[in-house]
């Protein structure tokens, strides 16, 4: 029975390599972003271990709150002076810390846009991790030196004077590149070194304070012990840690914020990926087991078990399982450097050690492969083993099966339910958006399902228009894309997954473009917006605030500046404005309290945030700062509306005190009366050119500009699912070839009677086109319609958005379809218009 | 050169004497090369009367249903002459080809004739639809009524019997009023009466509507059916009979040594 298997397997190589693709593919998404993903993990903590090797302890205030800012608390330079007395400590470097966003060549900030853009002080010992590549280190006001990287980036070399911004413009010569000792990439992290006075004055403001103290130990002492004892003579509010543990943290801190949602989020496409490959590989291996009904009817004649029927198909589904996962592994490893490099070119490079995959991974990869396989095979391998002996001497592929009513029923339960759900998620419990989500899924699962179903009806009606305009052709590929119902929507189920997670993306993305631009319209009164593109990078300083309030063109100057802030325990995020400005220029709804006279460690909290908290007006609220201080603010107004302004509202004298290096991430400005956007815009510029020209947007600049963001997070989406639409093609031209195979005689009768080439591949790509616009079809309206219930549901519980699908992008993907459909067609059109005529009537 | 010459016998209401409908000169087909090389036909010359009943017979390996597939544009010589009318096959693209499948030539196969996804209607005028004609509402009618389908014509194959199968692929081969109708062993696959029936629907083409017919056989009691025989063996025209009945053609293929 074995050898049979791999007889039948092999000579049925070609349908066996196209059940393999889709494998192929899908387990090589997966173990891409596995090998990717541990790859980073390898890299950043090689990076983190090696930045930290030349620490043996350091000393740094104990609040460390994550900041999209790089802007870490500072302590007393003073303590410095108390841990040099430690018996093992060697020498005591105090170093100033903070933001310092270097100017390229051409005049832009460099980085920003996620990796710190760090400064620092530069320290000539030989415990530094960083070497001199070239020139010397920085010793005066003026000098910087500058990582190898960023100077690639931003074309700048030794001698080159360029802007340092932090936030003030400085101008500063590098006189010096430096790199890790190991060379390694630092995956977008840039760093400007300054010499000890200058890093102290400029990024912390020369207060006697620093950012950390890096303690040397002499050989032969405990780094732990050393650490103990200097951590007993540390003031309240600061600690100590040994390098080993702050790489740890660093790297553990990674994966919590970007890392792990990098990977979850990579590894949610992969099974996307994967679950419509599951899809391909089941229609192929119920068109193989169809196509051999007459083979396993002969040998349950001859006395083969059912059993052992099962247990061929099984076999080859193993086999393919396996050989396939296993290129799909290696596949990955490829697609894995692929595309890192990729995203090393589009910026967001991530420092990675080397491509090849763990253990687990690969495990992983080829257990899910082979499962996979194994799982899409056993419905149709139970199916053949069900064939009674005899029944299968026909020649005709006609799916005579009636109707699978337990599936409808299922069907029909599910999609209604989930429909229902979705359409009154708002009005059922308290978490309308969980229920809309799985009220989605439910929908989603129940069209499947009802896929078989309805195909006969759909497709034919979907044909109709094309048997109505392409003659015999089209009527033809009609009644070929509807004699199979379970074959058609097996085929299209597969791009109908696909495509509804792309119409999901795609509308969802329009409507939050849609809901922002309302929102910026409604609650955005101002004129225009001063910013520096990317949001990791250095603000904007405060002096720029009064010269532009100077201005006769300008009326209203608000400064925004943000920081994490700890309340309860949980962080949470405030924004500090001009208290009895902002309404000037700003909707924040319904106001109660004193909003505009709210004063030093006064709070404003949105009406959400205060029921969420049990807060009410006059209520004091404990928060510690970003330094560490702790402090009681009393609530003294409150506000109905915050997607604009967020839920926490304070003065900036309130939180100034407690941030190392305040700085604005944007200012808001209305212009006086009869001052025209443009004359406004042209003396901001003027004013704030010199505070590293920063961006000044009207709000439609600012909108174009989010949006223009969105849309490249959108475009990723897409790359990503391209992939998955990519496999559920290949599964319509592999459905479409085992068709054709199994439609042989068919094809040489039609063409004995007359059909052309030309006409038959028309018929077989209209066939395909058919299929592409049932999957694609359902896919977009599922798609729209789950978008559309979750937007209702975000609303509600958000308070914020609105739907709005762009049916630009839909009309695209459906266009794109069509396309794809014949595509599709393109290699079994030709191989079945090359048949040969006399061949084709004598297949048996 | 010719090995045969068949001249049509006169039919009631045709009494010009037509130029054949297709002719084989010196038709060679040889399969392989060198040693392993098989000759199917071998010079064979043959001139296919006009609104004449031709049955070819012949041992299997003969050559008969090669031949029908060259004369039909099926198939290929290695060397020689096909005519299709006055048209010589052997020239036409495939495109070209396929238009004389379309609109020359009728076809009637052993079985599998039927397109399954079509209705009985829609399969009888497939080639008419494929080259985009209208078909003769009154011709139509009585192809249909002469193979008694009437009441079948919405069926699918599947739904209908082998028999009413066969009828449905003959009423097709003569819907186009094709110049030929070949037929490869169109009752092999059928019971006796079935098949005489059949056979008694092209007979009646021919004489009643002056169709040409050509068929391909092995069962002397089908070629009994037809006007004249001609007899292949190992490639070669090695005799032919004018109205046969089915013991002479019996007596004739065992003295052939079969």
């Amino acid at each position: 029975m074995r050898r049979l298997t791999l007889k039948s397997l092999w000579a049925r190589k070609r349908r066996a390599v196209g059940a393999s693709i889709a494998v192929i593919i899908g387990v090589a998404f997966l173990a891409a972003t596995m090998v990717l993903g541990d790859a980073m993990t390898k890299g950043i903590d090689a990076l983190f271990v090696e930045g930290y090797s030349g620490t043996d302890v350091e000393v740094r205030n104990s609040t460390q709150l994550s900041g999209e800012a790089f802007a870490p608390a500072a302590i007393d330079a003073s303590i410095a002076e108390v841990v040099a007395t430690v018996a093992g400590v060697t020498d005591v470097r105090p170093i100033a810390e903070g933001t310092a966003q270097l100017v390229d060549a051409d005049g832009k900030g460099i980085g920003g846009n996620g990796p710190p853009t760090i400064g620092t002080t530069w320290i000539d010992f030989d415990r530094n991790p960083y070497v001199l590549t070239e020139g010397r280190a920085p010793t005066g006001p003026g000098e910087v030196v500058i990582d190898t990287g960023t100077a690639d980036t931003g074309d700048l070399a030794v001698g080159t004077v360029t802007q340092v911004r932090t936030p003030d413009v400085h101008d500063m010569t590098i006189v010096g590149l430096a790199e890790l000792r190991s060379g390694s990439e630092m995956g977008g992290v840039t760093f400007t070194w300054f010499d000890a006075a200058t890093a102290r004055e400029l990024l912390l403001g020369d207060d006697g304070s620093v950012t950390i103290i890096d303690i040397g130990v002499a050989d032969g002492y405990d780094v732990e012990a050393v650490r103990a004892e200097v951590s007993a003579l540390l003031p309240p509010g600061t600690e100590a840690l040994t390098g080993a543990e702050l790489s740890d943290e660093a790297l553990q801190q990674m994966e919590d914020d970007f890392l792990g949602f990098f990977k979850v989020f990579l590894l949610a496409f992969a099974l996307i990926a994967l679950l419509v490959a599951t899809f391909s590989i089941a229609n192929t291996f119920s068109i193989m087991v169809a196509q051999r009904t007459r083979e396993s009817a002969l040998l349950r004649a001859i006395g083969a078990s059912r059993r052992q029927v099962l247990a061929s198909v099984f076999v080859e589904a193993l086999l393919i399982g396996v050989v396939a996962s296993a290129i799909g592994l290696a596949a990955g490893v490829g697609l894995a450097s692929g595309l890192n490099a990729l995203m090393t070119a589009a910026g967001f490079g991530i420092p990675s050690g080397s491509m090849s995959p763990s253990v687990s991974t690969a495990v992983t990869a080829l257990a899910v492969g082979t499962v996979v396989t194994i799982v899409a095979a056993v419905a149709p391998a139970i199916r053949a083993a069900r064939v009674a002996p005899l029944a299968a001497m026909r020649d005709v592929a006609i799916d005579r099966s009636g109707t699978n009513w337990v599936r409808a029923a299922c069907g029909v339960l599910l999609t209604a339910a989930g429909v229902v759900s979705l359409v009154f998620a708002t009005e059922i419990g308290d978490a309308p958006v969980s229920v809309a989500a799985l009220a989605s899924l439910a929908t989603f699962v129940g069209v499947v399902l009802l896929g078989p179903v309805v195909a006969r009806f759909a497709a034919g009606a979907i044909g109709a228009p094309i048997a109505a305009l392409r003659g015999t052709n089209g009527k033809l590929a009609r009644r070929n894309a509807t004699r199979n119902p379970r074959r058609t929507a097996g085929t299209a189920s597969a791009l109908m997954i696909g495509t509804a997670v792309v119409a999901l993306f795609a509308s969802l993305g329009s409507s939050i473009k849609h809901s922002f631009t309302e929102l910026l319209d409604e609650s955005f009164g101002g004129d225009l917006v001063v910013r520096h593109d990317g949001f990791s990078g250095a603000g904007l300083p405060l002096e720029i605030e009064g010269e532009l309030a100077a201005l006769p063109e300008v009326d209203t100057v608000v400064p925004l500046r943000d920081s994490p802030i700890i309340i309860d325990g949980d962080e949470d995020w405030v924004l500090a404005t001009d208290m009895s400005q902002l309404l000037d220029i700003a909707s924040v709804g319904d106001v109660n309290g004193v909003f505009r006279d709210a004063g030093v460690n006064e709070l404003a909290v949105s009406t959400r945030w205060a029921d969420d908290n049990d807060i009410a007006l006059g209520s004091m609220v404990s928060v510690t700062f970003a330094d560490g201080q702790a402090a009681d603010l009393s609530v003294v107004a409150t506000y109905t509306e915050a997607n604009l302004m967020g839920d926490l509202l304070m003065s900036t004298e309130t939180l100034d005190p407690h941030l190392s290096n305040p700085t604005n991430f944007l200012v808001m400005l209305g212009l006086a009366d009869g001052v025209s956007l443009e004359a406004g815009r042209e003396a901001v510029e003027a004013v704030a050119g010199p505070f590293g020209q920063p961006l000044v947007e009207s709000s439609d600049d600012y909108l174009d500009a989010q949006a223009a963001q969105l849309d490249q997070m959108l475009g990723l989406v897409y790359g990503l699912l391209a992939l998955a639409v990519i496999i559920a093609l290949i599964g319509i031209a592999n459905t479409l070839s085992l068709s054709l195979y199994e439609r042989t005689r068919e094809l040489g009768l039609l063409r004995a009677v007359g059909q052309s080439r030309r006409a038959l591949r028309a018929t077989v790509r209209w066939e395909s086109v058919i299929i592409a616009l049932f999957g694609t079809v359902g896919g977009l309206a599922l798609g729209t319609f789950m978008c559309w219930g979750l937007v209702k549901a975000i609303a509600v519980s958000e308070g914020f958005g609105t739907f709005a699908p762009s049916y630009a992008t839909l009309a695209i993907i459906l266009g794109v379809a069509v396309v794809s459909g014949v595509l599709a067609a393109w290699r079994p059109a030709r191989r079945a218009s090359k048949l040969d005529v006399l061949e084709a009537i004598a297949t048996a | 050169m010719y090995d045969t010459k068949l001249l049509a016998p006169p039919t009631p209401h045709k009494t010009e004497i037509r130029p054949p409908a297709a002719r084989a000169v010196g038709a060679v087909k040889r399969y392989g090369s060198g040693d392993t090389a098989v000759t199917a036909l071998d010079s064979v010359s043959v001139d296919i009367a006009a609104a004449h009943f031709t049955a070819i017979m012949g041992p299997s390996g003969s050559g008969k249903s090669t031949l029908m597939h060259c004369l039909a544009g099926l198939d290929t010589l290695t060397s020689g002459h096909i005519f299709l009318g006055d048209v010589e096959l052997s020239k036409l693209s495939d495109r070209k080809l396929t238009r004389v499948r379309r609109e020359q030539v009728g076809f009637v196969f052993q079985s599998f004739n039927l397109l399954p996804t079509l209705t009985a209607l829609e399969n009888i005028v497939l080639p008419l639809t494929l080259a985009g004609r209208k078909p003769d509402a009154a011709w139509l009618d009585s192809v249909v009524s002469t193979v008694g389908l009437g009441s079948r014509l919405k069926h699918r194959p599947s739904e209908l019997s082998g028999g009413q199968q066969q009828r449905v692929a003959v009423a097709r081969a003569l819907a186009s009023r094709p110049d030929v109708i070949f037929a490869d062993e169109p009752t092999g696959n059928l019971d006796s009466r079935a098949g005489a029936e059949i056979l008694s629907f092209m007979a009646t083409a021919v004489r009643d509507f002056g169709q040409t017919v050509v068929m391909v056989t092995h069962d002397p009691a089908a070629a009994a059916h037809a006007d004249s025989v001609l007899f292949l063996a190992d490639g070669r025209m090695v005799d032919s009979m004018s109205t046969p009945t089915a013991a002479r053609v019996l007596d004739h293929m065992k003295s052939l040594g079969v």
